[in-house]
Order: C-alpha cells, then structure tokens, then sequence
C-alpha cells in the first residue's frame, strides 16, 4: 500500500491535520416493500424508507465528531456505511484517499485494520462461548497479524491493560463480566489491530451513568495516548457535549446542522437543534423558558415535502414547504456553522 | 410538610429465596410521600428501586416476596391484603405507569375498551359515560382527534402517543398516587419532554402524589420535590432535590452528580467512582459502598449505618455521624 496514511509526527511537522474519512452524499435507501403477491393482488406501492439521504461530512485526525439524533434519523445507518456492512446506495466514503468499496480486495486489508467499530449492545457484541483472550485475538488472526502464540498473549494483554483490566481476565467468559466491563473488552477487541478510526454507535447508552463515565473517560485517554480519531453516534446530547470536537445534528436522514461543540451548544441555529438543546432536562435546573415541543418525527417512509421538519418548526413559510434546505456555511457571532434551513438563510430566526 | 403521608413505607425488606439461600434485594427501606408530592427515586441498575415500587404495587414478581417491614397507604396497611382486596386498590387508589408502553398496553383491545373496562371497574358509571370519560381522558393527554383516536388499537399509536395512552390509563380512576416506573426511558428527548410536562401537569391538576423511579438525574431535577437516592438495596441519601443535586451529603451521591455530564460545566474527565454495583450474592459488610469508597474509614465496614440527618438532607454514612464514630473507635 502506497497511500498510507504518514505518521502522525511527520504531519505535524508539516503543519497539516489531514483528514482521514470524508463522506460525499452518502445516501441509503432500504425497500421495505409489501410481498411481490401483496402489492399484485392489494395494489399496495413499493415503499423505499430513506434512510440516509444526502449527507456530507469530514473527520480529521485526531477529532471527535459526533452525530446525535432521535430514532430513526439514520445516525445508526451512517456508523454502519462508514465500516462497510452497508454498501451506500449513492455517494461515496473515502478512507485515507482511498473509496470505501477498496476495502473488500485483498489490497483493501490494510485499510480495513484501520477502521474498527464498537457497537451499542456489549451483551450481544461478543460471542458467549468464546473465552475473552479468543474474542480480542481474533482480529489478530482474522488479519493475519500474528501467527506466534506467545506473541498473540502478549498482545491480548497488553490490550486488556489499556482498557484498565488484568490479564488475568483472559481466562474468563463475557457472562462474568459486568456491562462496563464488557464494553471495554468491545474496545480492547477493536483496539487489536492498532486502528486509527473508531466508529462508535452508542457505546455507552446501555450503561449506568457511574459506569457511562468510566467509559467516557477511557476513551477520551485513549484518544490521546494513541491518536485515535471518533465517529461518536449517540442520542444524548449531554454526553456528545463531553465527547466531542464537532457535532453534526440529524433528522431524517439528513444532517441538518454541523458546528464545533462550543458553537453548536452555545448559538444552536437550526430550529431543529434549538428544540432538541431546549428540551433535555437537565442537572441546572436554571428554569429555562421551555418551549414546547409540539408534534413528533414524522414517518420516514413519507416524509414531508421541503424542509422535512418544517410540520414542527414554529419559524415555517411558504418557501420550506417546498423547497428542501442545502447544508450552508454561515459565520455568525458565536463562530461558524453549517445549517440546512431557510429561515436561517434569510435572517428570519433571531439570534 | 405536616400532612399526614399518602404513603408510608417502613423498614421495608424484598427478599428472593434460592437454594443457595435467601437474597435481600431491597433492605430496611424507609419513606413517605405526602400527598401530592413528587418523589424521584434514582439508583443504578441494580439498586431495587423498581422493586420498591412493585411492591407498593403489590406485583412483586414471585418468589420475590417482602420480607419484613410494612406498606402504609393513607394509614392503611395494603402490603399483607388479600389479592381480591389488593385489586380493588390497584388503578383505583394507586395507578402504574411502566417503562415501556407497548407491553403495558394489550394489543387486542382498541385502546377505548381497555380505558372504558377501567373505568367501569373502579368507578360507578355506564359505559356511555365512561366513554365519554375515556374521550376527556385522551384529550387532556394531549393527543389530537380523540374521538377517532380511541377506536384504535395500540399498534396504531407512535411510542409517545402510546404513553400518552398509558397515562391516562393510569389516571383514569383518579388515583391519589402513582407509581411511574421510568416512564420517559424509552422515549426520544423531544417525546421525553413532552411526557414530562404532561405527567406534572396532570399530576398538579389532579393533585395525585407520584413516586418517579427513574436512573435519569435530569428528569429528577425538573419533576421531583423530594428525591431519594438509593444503592444496593438502601437508601443512601434522601432530601430535597435541590440539595441533593447540589450539596450531595453521601459519597455515592456524589460520585453519581459528577459522572453525569451536564452542559453546565465544562470538564475534561467526568468525576468517576470505580468498581461497580455489588451483587446480591456478595453485599459487602457494613456499609455496602465502603469498597468502592474513598473516604471508607475502618468503621464503615464494620457497621451499617442508618439514616443520619445531614444538612437539609438525610444520608446514610457514618461521616455525618454527629459523634464522628469516636465512641465506636
């Protein structure tokens, strides 16, 4: 492989933070059609949920992004078009310069190391009946890394050290193991292979808030002893606020406001992301002014026309309901932001 | 509050038999609600907070069974009452709303029938006036078109409706105090919100007393006057929500109010306890956080302590003990 990625020191020396995945239109559809004989005798239509529709982001070494949205958003879709267990149905993914769909040659192996993914679920992500040393070993042995016992030992627990458990545990089976804990064998699993991209789906949504934060926190420590860049997917804003560098705001299937953390979270400018920011309770209690969220997220299999959130936004005219918003770069007091809405566009919203 | 309580539970102990010998899940639990308040109860998985309020409920799953203690509802004991007897309570004078509503709700029935069928059960009216009550009902959860809402079925309803429906389930007999088992959980933020302020509205309407059982310290904060904070079947800490939130006497407590993230403060590592939550099987002696306590002195281990008045608050640790152990050591 030619185009690796440089080291990182050699980067910095030129002054230039690459960046590592970019995502062009990415869209996914899935056909949820009725059976061949129902939609013949019942005359029922295909039906074609939208998943992921158009959506465009970079990730630069080194950086969080987090993508947050309630169900249904396509925030899932994108984690798994990135890591390839979807192929997209448009646009593309580029990893380190190179298309995503390399990734399944023989050359695209390399590429493939770099690339891991926890998931949501630390119950269902390992296998019950493999002992713990077999889990983290097997991307190892699936990529051909090591084929010395004692060095694959060594390895498995070197990896166990990093996420903060003891070799010892390596005898053990996932079932004696709590849920923060197992969450760290996932990460010492996707760790293996020494990736420099995480792709991250909720990791610590099934998780108790104590232990939620000694997840956060080894995460964020092994950012920064390892140069690793995030995809953090998560429903809970106040744990992307923690989390992240750059957070981009879905709704159905569309990212519809994409800022740095400070900015999203202190000017949101989509109204989309101002409710969302409004409606989270929170420790502070400081009585703000809630405004009532009316209405919910409308079905993805018939979305509305225009801006698809303009049913519930209380700044909607004529123009969003037929014209769908483009994501813009818009500099504002509070930094510069990329929104999707014509209200913003016009000046209409009050900062 | 010098109201008597709505609900009083003392020394209240929820016990699993196995063969390996008797489990204590919830052990000498103590609190009251006085009527209309809002009681958060917060722990971690685990923690026997859910049990507490099934048993209240008098669902405890068996061979779950409380073991000692008592369950006082207006100075009635309603914990050793017959089943018939029991049921009369349920729905009439204590309403449940569950975490996930699909399975709260029967998917067979329009959701008309099941809300007309509690009706006419607890309160003594005819079916055309327990529809009509039914109607009221739903429209005053807030879901649109409610006289054509009420001949669908469960299925037919988003998660956030179906809670909607939920609710007014529960409060369809007018009960003076419910039992909300993480009734946001499931739902989305935008929903949560929505949720929320309808239970606190209707609850403020109707004057109904809530226990909140949640393991989300934001919901807590904007819904509850009281919160009682629980670990390894106990009560650790119980007090007025701002303080709690705020000037946390227990260690736990305060452990759990910094693992949170919050948008209010910027920090670059969240406050972390180590270790986790005990098992049944291994509650360790004395104080059950000691282990995983930074401020564990030798006393801890040896002896449990109760309930000790600490600021505005209650706590269970012996550093708010006003003879600071002395006399023991």
């Amino acid at each position: 492989m030619s185009a690796l990625p440089k080291p990182i020191e050699e980067e910095r020396a030129h002054g230039e933070t690459a960046t590592i995945v970019r995502a062009e239109g990415l869209a996914k559809y899935f056909d949820v059609s009725p059976p061949w004989l129902n939609r013949v005798l019942e005359r029922k239509p295909r039906a074609i949920l939208h998943a992921v529709d158009g959506v465009s982001f970079e990730i630069r070494r080194g950086e969080t992004l987090s993508l947050v949205g309630e169900s249904g958003c396509g925030k899932s879709t994108v984690a798994r078009l990135l890591v390839g267990l979807y192929t997209p149905t448009a646009g593309k993914v580029q990893f380190f310069g190179h298309d995503l769909a390399e990734m399944n040659t023989e050359g695209g192996r390399h590429l493939r190391q770099k690339l891991q993914m926890i998931f949501q679920d630390p119950y269902a992500s390992l296998n019950p009946r493999w002992r713990v040393e077999d889990i983290i070993a097997e991307p190892l042995k699936a990529h051909g890394l090591m084929k010395d016992k004692d060095q694959i030992v060594a390895r498995v627990d070197e990896l166990l050290h990093q996420v903060r458990l003891a070799p010892a545990d390596k005898e053990k089976y996932p079932h004696q193991f709590s849920g923060g804990q197992r969450q760290r064998l996932s990460i010492a699993r996707a760790l293996a292979t020494k990736p420099e991209f995480l792709v991250c789906d909720e990791p610590t949504s099934a998780l108790d808030v104590s232990v939620q934060a000694q997840v956060l926190n080894l995460m964020k420590d092994l950012q920064r002893e390892m140069g690793l860049t995030y995809l953090f997917i998560s429903h809970n804003l106040a744990v992307v606020h923690h989390i992240s560098d750059r957070v981009g705001v879905m709704y159905l299937g569309k990212i519809v406001e994409l800022a740095p953390r400070t900015t999203l979270f202190s000017t949101p400018r989509h109204p989309y992301t101002r409710m969302l920011l409004d409606a989270i309770p929170d420790l502070d209690m400081s009585g703000r002014a809630r405004t009532p969220v009316a209405g919910e997220v409308p079905n993805p299999l018939n979305p509305p026309a225009g801006c698809t959130f303009h049913p519930r936004c209380p700044h909607v005219n004529a123009r969003c309901k037929s014209e769908v918003p483009l994501l813009k770069l818009y500099r504002h007091a509070g930094g510069a932001t990329e929104a999707a809405c014509h209200a913003v566009e016009e000046g209409r919203l009050a900062a | 509050m010098s109201q008597a309580p709505l609900l009083e539970v003392r020394n209240l102990r929820i016990e699993f038999p196995t063969r390996r010998g008797t489990l204590v899940a919830v052990d000498d639990v103590s609190f009251s609600i006085a009527p209309g308040e809002v009681l958060g109860v917060v722990g971690e998985s685990g923690a026997g907070k859910s049990l507490t309020g099934a048993a209240i409920f008098g669902l405890l799953e068996p061979p779950g069974r409380i073991g000692a203690g008592e369950v006082k509802l207006a100075g009635l004991r309603i914990d050793n009452l017959p089943y018939e007897e029991m049921r009369k309570i349920r729905g009439r004078e204590i309403g449940a709303i569950f975490q996930d509503p699909l399975t709260s709700l029967n998917p067979l029935y329009t959701v008309g029938q099941q809300l007309v069928e509690t009706i006419t059960t607890h309160l003594n009216v005819s079916s055309a006036q327990a529809r009509k009550r039914a109607i009221d009902l739903l429209a005053s959860t807030g879901i649109p078109a409610p006289d054509r809402r009420i001949d669908h079925y469960p299925h037919q309803f988003s998660g956030g409706m179906r809670q909607r429906v939920v609710i007014a389930l529960a409060l369809a007999a007018e009960p003076k105090l419910l039992i909300a088992d993480e009734p946001t959980t499931a739902l989305d933020v935008s929903i949560q919100a929505q949720i929320i302020s309808l239970l606190k509205r209707l609850c403020r309407e109707h004057g109904t007393a809530v226990m909140l059982v949640t393991h989300d310290m934001g919901v807590i904060a904007e819904t509850a006057d009281r919160v009682a904070v629980m670990y390894a079947g106990r009560v650790v800490e119980i007090g007025p929500v701002a303080d709690v939130i705020h000037r946390p006497q227990h260690p736990y407590t305060i452990g759990l109010m910094g693992s949170i993230p919050s948008f209010g403060h910027e920090a670059e590592r969240l406050a972390q306890i180590d270790g986790a939550m005990p098992r049944l099987t291994a509650i360790p002696s004395g104080c059950a956080f000691h282990p995983r306590c930074t401020r564990a002195f030798a006393r801890c281990s040896r002896e449990r302590p109760d309930l000790l008045p600490a600021g505005t608050s209650q706590a269970a640790c012996w550093l708010h003990d006003a003879t600071g152990g002395k006399a023991a050591a």
